[in-house]
């Protein structure tokens, strides 16, 4: 009954300024993640940090017997501090996989990714998946990040993708500027029928795109972050607003009905 | 050796005494794939009130210092819906359930208390006086103790259920309230609930919280959980239940020895959605160890 939540981390290094590639060797359970899952992570016995930190996956592969996931991320507080500390042969406690994933899509067709930032992770894991299971489809990657210093997860992108356009806030490489206005700049050149969308960033970035996209009749998934104490449901801490059940709309949670949400869906506020 | 670890809360049977907190538990299905529900002596669920309550807006959660603030505001899908969907399910769990109800008014506690009393498959009523997130009700009850006493009467008026009454760690002199509850007639008492709190995010300026404050919960709690328990336990003669921060099975047990007839386990259930387990299985080796053959040997044995 009870799962096995061991983890023993099997790689660890910085890949861009402040941003971390950890490789855990988790029980095979985890095997069956889909990409925009997550899992929920937590240091054995101490109190500081106190809760399971969630993070998206950013890859799933297994080896022989073993299962690896590696996660992807970004040293933003006390937290991911710790982990960023962590060295191989250290075990973590892991939970999941959890959460509704992406909806992969059927053959055919573009498939356009939107990544801000450490929003990449879970992008990168589906950009994986479509290049594995469906191979005739052309993926298209508009990558943002605050300036060339900080583009994290820009490899592995180009050896998937047909193509990945860079954007920087600072102009220190690619366009300058927002990369919802970058991907604004391709949009006529993109079908409603034959395009799905999936984005993952900052919410002010998500909310952007929402606006791009009115009128438009393409599918567009987005993956949302929020803090989390339990990640299974129970403690309503990771709720968003959602557009249905009302005028006013209905809190959801991240976690359970998430973190995938259709982007016309979300009320992402001011 | 074979343990007896089953607990009597003012008409309550109890398995084991270790039971689930409300609101760190939800409806009791989200914990399915983690843990043996049958094993459970409780589950307490999330707080009912008479409508659906769609809670505060987010952000609702902060980590402190080993523990976290919450504001969720009592979100619950409102005493019907729960008959309907939510205790289904519940009833083929062989634990005791317990309802944890909330109302913004005497009338609305009254309400929901009848409505469950009449309700096959709930065991207990938890009375909520204590909750500090929201504008009306909750802690407005729970830190007066005329107010306490009028809430319990009311619903114990009402209620054919043993009748366990939540009280606030946010008073002067929580024996006060106790015993002004113990004399409007409940079964039992749990306390504390969380201790109100505040967070700030320095780079903004702005509370961490939507809320802005929030209920304190986890092990920075626990020694002042254990204190206004162990307090209580000497004030009053009905039983009372320990809570607030208990990680794992010694912590549980320094409730029992202080007094507490019964634990709950709240926040440790987010960190760790099978610990209630692994404190079961903890506090029945310790009685083995220690010789006990019955739990009720070990309650309140604390020497002072």
């Amino acid at each position: 009954m009870k799962p096995d939540t061991c983890a023993t981390v099997f790689s660890q290094g910085e890949t861009v300024k402040g941003h971390f590639l950890m490789t855990l060797k988790a029980p095979a359970s985890f095997g069956r993640a889909i990409p925009g899952q997550f899992i929920m992570v937590r240091l054995e016995g101490g109190t500081t940090p106190f809760l399971s930190r969630p993070f998206s996956i950013y890859s799933i592969y297994s080896r022989g017997d073993d299962t690896f996931v590696e996660i992807f991320y970004k040293v933003v507080g006390k937290g991911t501090l710790a982990f960023s500390r962590l060295q191989e042969g250290d075990t973590l406690d892991i939970l999941g996989p959890l959460g509704r994933g992406f909806d992969v899509p059927p053959s055919g067709g573009k498939i356009v990714l939107i990544a801000g930032g450490i929003g990449v992770a879970p992008l990168s894991f589906l950009a994986q998946r479509c290049g594995e299971d469906i191979p005739d489809t052309e993926i298209i990657c508009y990558l943002g990040a605050t300036g060339a210093e900080a583009i994290a997860g820009l490899g592995r992108l180009e050896e998937i993708c047909s193509s990945v356009e860079v954007s920087t806030d600072d102009g220190s490489r690619g366009y300058h500027g927002p990369v919802t206005k970058l991907f604004k700049r391709d949009l006529s050149l993109y079908t409603d029928d034959t395009t799905r969308i999936y984005s993952c960033g900052p919410r002010p970035m998500l909310r952007h795109l929402q606006d791009l996209l009115k009128g438009r009749l393409c599918i567009c998934q987005v993956s949302l972050e929020e803090r989390m104490a339990c990640g299974i449901g129970a403690c309503l801490g990771c709720v968003t607003r959602i557009r249905s059940g009302g005028a006013e709309g209905s809190l959801v949670r991240v976690c359970k009905e998430g973190p995938v949400f259709d982007i016309r869906d979300v009320e992402f506020g001011e | 050796m074979n343990v007896k670890m089953g607990v009597d809360i003012g008409g309550l049977t109890l398995k084991n005494p270790v039971m689930t907190a409300s609101g760190t538990f939800g409806y009791g299905e989200e914990y399915a794939d983690y843990l043996d529900l049958d094993r459970l002596g409780a589950i307490v669920v999330k707080g009912l009130s008479l409508n659906p309550r769609e809670g505060n807006p987010p952000s609702r959660i902060i980590e402190t210092a080993s523990g976290m603030l919450n504001a969720v505001g009592l979100q619950n899908v409102g005493v019907e819906e729960f008959i309907d969907k939510k205790l289904p399910y519940l009833r083929t769990i062989d634990s005791a359930i317990v309802a944890n109800i909330f109302g913004e008014s005497v009338e609305e506690y009254v309400k929901v208390a009848q409505i469950l009393s009449n309700t096959e498959g709930v065991d207990a009523l938890e009375v909520n006086i204590s909750c500090p997130n929201v504008k009306r009700g909750g802690v407005a009850f729970g830190s007066d103790p005329v107010l306490a006493g009028e809430v319990t009467r009311a619903v114990k008026g009402v209620s054919r259920l043993p009748v366990i009454v939540k009280l606030t760690p946010n008073v002067t002199d929580i024996t006060e309230i106790a015993r002004s509850v113990e004399g409007a007639g409940a079964d039992a008492l749990s306390l504390i609930n969380t201790l109100t709190g505040m967070s700030i995010d320095i780079e903004k300026r702005v509370p961490h919280l939507e809320h802005i404050t929030g209920g304190l919960s986890g092990p920075a709690i626990k020694p002042v959980a254990l204190r206004m328990v162990w307090e209580t336990v000497s004030a009053v003669s009905i039983p009372v239940i320990g809570v607030g921060g208990i990680m794992d099975a010694s912590d549980a047990l320094e409730f029992l020895i202080a007094g507490a007839r019964a634990v709950q386990i709240g926040t440790a259930n987010f960190i760790n959605p099978s610990v209630a387990i692994d404190i079961i299985d903890g506090i029945e080796r310790y009685l083995s160890d220690n010789n006990f053959d019955d739990i009720n040997n070990l309650i309140g044995t604390l020497r002072v």
